[in-house]
């Protein structure tokens, strides 16, 4: 009994460090610190930042260098996010967590590259960083 | 069996008709409604009306007859009669339920005369020439939740079997919202099925009916709907408040913009009046402006507008309302809008009323009072139209003379909550 409970955990494991290898593959161009938003007071103030306001990005193409973290801030009360069709940021599709007033999210992005993202219920509102 | 009450006579015929009824549902074949007679048997609606029979009492009554003759029930699958004008397709999205129902009813008599079965807010379509009609539809593998499959079903018109299913890619997934007339759309050849997809950018989804495969997604701009002018070109309405002429011929996409032809408080509703065949668009404003242009495979001729309600109306909260509020008369150049006093933010409310205008000078030529809380209109597109009124209700299809506004006849029991409204236009 206490094998068959050590070989099912061994496979519990080996399928989440699977499950977990893969997702880091997935989104192996960007890295996300913390997937829940953070205050907008958080941001560092030499941050490289992108306001959200008016149904826009305000800096709808914008230029960093690999390794950069791009900070979006939502300043207003409509809410909005960063989100990536399938194949832009890893195999899968990537949808950032919705940021309400005064709330920021951070992504880095690790390769070279054009990165067009997207608003996930603001399909209309488009942007996108060039990492060089 | 307690004793019947002295009026369940025609209480008794009633239920017996409407077993019968059942029974011939359940054979796939026309369902018995109140109201006037088919056409072809018109002598036998003369007398049935003169007994004051519906159309249940009557083919109770035949059956009895039959029964006494020693005739043998043989049953039998049904075909519904050849479409023409005045068939009607009632659409059901059933308050967002996953399933849902459509009805197809023959206008000129009331009758059901067949049902088809679709997913979670299936677009419905019909060739205008009456070939065929088609639905393009989301299941998922659990009913509301598993794996999901977006498709084309193609109907016959007589038999009502699927005679094409298409599936469409995981990656071109349709959008999912309240169903809008001419959010997907055929093209005027009828070999063509494009339907719209939201998430994650705006595109249209091109299937090719004819090879019955899904071609490819078509990307747009930040555009809604679909207005096919040839086999292959379309426009949309652009949140820049202008049109697209979106060219997809030849494996190209090729997109060019009209000028803005409305402002950002000129709200066009959801539900815009089009016909393929003549490709105009009437487009109502919130307020009863209506914005009129001619679509051709070369561009757009905008018309002037014109309001569909008096200075006086609007200033006594006369305002258009309801779900398909729009319809458009190709034969007449009439437009019909649903109309109601009523605050502003009750646009999706329904209405009582429907003006009546000439398309070509903005001339009213009648208000109808429909007797009823409508929610969506359309008219037959025939030399003597019928007007038809949807309540969602009530679930209850009204069918009125267009000219006069006079009620004819009702189809009730239509589902959960009726909205689509769709027609042949088989004219020239």
């Amino acid at each position: 009994m206490n094998s068959a409970m050590t070989f099912r955990s061994a496979l519990a494991a080996f399928l989440l460090s699977a499950v977990s290898a893969t997702g880091a593959f997935a989104q192996d161009r960007i890295a996300v610190l913390t997937h829940a938003p953070v205050a907008a007071a958080e941001v560092p103030a030499d941050a490289i930042v992108v306001n959200i306001d008016k149904m826009k990005y305000d800096v709808p193409e914008l230029t960093v260098q690999a390794g950069d973290t791009v900070y979006w801030v939502n300043k207003e009360v409509m809410p909005h996010n960063v989100a990536f069709k399938k194949g832009i940021v890893g195999d899968g599709d990537f949808r950032g967590e919705m940021l309400k007033k005064d709330q920021a999210y951070a992504i880095t992005f690790n390769e070279a590259g054009d990165f067009e993202y997207f608003c996930t219920p603001h399909p209309f509102m488009r942007g996108k960083v060039i990492v060089e | 069996m307690a004793a019947l009450p002295r009026e369940s006579t025609p209480g008794y015929l009633r239920l017996l008709g409407a077993g019968l009824t059942c029974s011939v549902l359940a054979l796939g074949a026309a369902q018995a409604q109140t109201g006037t007679e088919p056409a072809e048997d018109a002598d036998a609606a003369a007398a049935a009306a003169a007994d004051g029979q519906t159309h249940g009492q009557r083919a109770a009554a035949e059956a009895a007859a039959a029964l006494a003759a020693g005739e043998a029930d043989e049953p039998v699958i049904l075909k519904a009669p050849a479409p023409d004008t005045r068939r009607v397709y009632v659409q059901d999205p059933a308050h967002f339920a996953a399933v849902t129902q459509q009805y197809v009813i023959d206008g000129a008599s009331g009758r059901v005369l067949g049902m088809t079965d679709g997913g979670f807010l299936p677009h419905p379509l019909a060739a205008e020439d009456g070939s065929f009609f088609a639905q393009v539809s989301s299941v998922w593998s659990r009913i509301a939740r598993g794996d999901r499959e977006d498709y084309v079903e193609v109907f016959d018109s007589e038999t009502l079997r699927p005679i094409a299913d298409i599936a469409i890619p995981d990656d071109a997934q349709r959008f999912l919202v309240g169903t809008y007339q001419w959010m997907n759309a055929l093209t005027p050849d009828n070999k063509t099925l494009l339907y719209y997809q939201f998430s994650p950018a705006p595109a249209v989804g091109v299937v090719d009916l004819e090879e019955q495969k899904f071609d490819r997604l078509l990307d747009v701009p930040d555009c809604y709907h679909i207005f096919p002018a040839s086999p292959t070109v379309f426009y949309m309405n652009c949140r820049d408040g202008s049109l697209a002429r979106v060219d997809f011929a030849g494996g190209e996409t090729e997109v060019t913009n009209t000028e803005v032809f409305h402002t950002e408080e000129e709200l066009l509703i959801n539900h815009p009046a089009f016909s393929l065949r003549s490709g105009r668009l009437v487009w109502p404003t919130y307020t009863g402006k209506i914005f009129q242009m001619d679509l051709t495979e070369e561009g757009v001729n905008f018309r002037p507008p014109f309001e569909a309600l008096t200075e006086a109306e609007r200033a006594d909260d006369w305002r258009p309302g309801g779900w398909q509020q729009t319809a458009y008369h190709r034969p007449s150049d009439r437009i019909y809008l649903l109309v109601d006093q009523r605050d502003e933010w009750r646009h999706k409310t329904a209405s009582r009323f429907v003006v009546v205008m000439n398309a070509a000078t903005g001339e009213r030529i009648d208000m109808l009072e429909l007797g009823h809380e409508i929610d969506s209109i359309n008219v037959s597109q025939d030399a003597e139209p019928l007007l038809y009124g949807l309540s969602s209700g009530s679930r209850t299809l009204h069918i009125y003379d267009a000219a006069s506004g006079q009620e004819l006849r009702s189809v009730d029991q239509l589902g959960r909550g009726p909205q689509i409204l769709m027609t042949h236009d088989m004219g020239a």
